[in-house]
């Protein structure tokens, strides 16, 4: 089954830059290898769990009352 | 002969699509971090994302800059922009910007939008109003992760609007304004003619 999608908007992402062949690709690549807490940045881990970071569990640590 | 394992089949994603999800999981990164060494080398040596539009000129400007920078004074700017708990120069929880009430906290509408979209954790205790967080949630939602495909466009949709576009636009004008920013002021640059594009996208079909 082909999923369809409206035309205009694909052109619009497209003239606006977004689709070029592995431009943001390679850098997303290297943004997930590279940080050191990239995995643990991820909202959404491999198993589609959300997860606090350490820098954002300190800041809720800062919240309580 | 070991039994055959079953394979699952994803549908590879649009090219655009598959943009969108890149350029959110490179914008999460910069904000849950500084750059390191390896990250700016890769920023560095990226081609051009093509001519006439302001994505294109914004990401130009952040190729450059990245060849420039160093991970040690990318990691100084970055605390003295986002460091300091409580009392940083810029926030980087969306409900700073959208207002956060003692009651209906941003966080709690966005902890249910998640549940409803299968993603959230369901502890109290989340992450959720931090853009780097909310940037991750749409890449997960418009590239899908291990277990479940991209989500419908609508919900893509229904997420950016209630919860990343409006908090992430002012968080990077916060951070276009702010003195201490350099070489992050070429990232909300960027972030912001991202998010006009998607806040465009959206509006068209």
């Amino acid at each position: 089954m082909k999923t369809t999608r409206p035309s205009n908007r694909r052109n619009f992402l497209l003239t606006a830059g977004l689709g070029g062949a592995g431009v943001a690709a390679a850098v997303a690549t290297g943004a997930r290898k590279a940080g050191k807490s990239a995995p643990e940045a991820a909202t959404a881990s491999a198993e589609t769990k959300y997860r606090a970071t350490e820098h954002i569990l300190k800041y809720y640590e800062t919240t309580k009352v | 002969m070991a039994a055959a394992a079953p394979v699952a089949m994803h549908r590879p994603l649009a090219a655009e699509e598959a943009a969108r999800a890149d350029f959110y999981a490179l914008m999460a990164r910069l904000l849950v971090d500084a750059p390191d060494a390896q990250l700016l080398g890769t920023i560095a040596q990226a081609g051009p994302l093509g001519a006439g539009s302001g994505l294109a000129s914004a990401w130009q400007a952040l190729v450059d800059a990245s060849s420039a920078m160093d991970a040690d004074a990318a990691r100084e700017e970055y605390d003295a922009l986002f460091g300091g708990l409580g009392k940083a120069k810029v926030s980087l929880y969306a409900g700073h910007y959208t207002g956060a009430g003692a009651v209906d906290h941003p966080r709690i509408r966005i902890q249910r939008e998640l549940e409803s979209l299968g993603l959230a954790h369901r502890s109290t205790t989340q992450p959720e109003d931090h853009v780097g967080a909310l940037l991750d949630a749409m890449r997960v939602l418009v590239a899908g992760g291990a277990g479940r495909g991209p989500a419908k466009l609508e919900e893509q949709r229904r997420f950016f609007e209630g919860h990343v576009g409006p908090g992430a636009t002012k968080f990077f004008a916060a951070v276009a304004a702010a003195k201490e920013a350099n070489y992050y002021r070429r990232v909300a640059a960027l972030g912001a003619a991202f998010l006009a594009i998607e806040t465009e996208s959206f509006r068209m079909d």
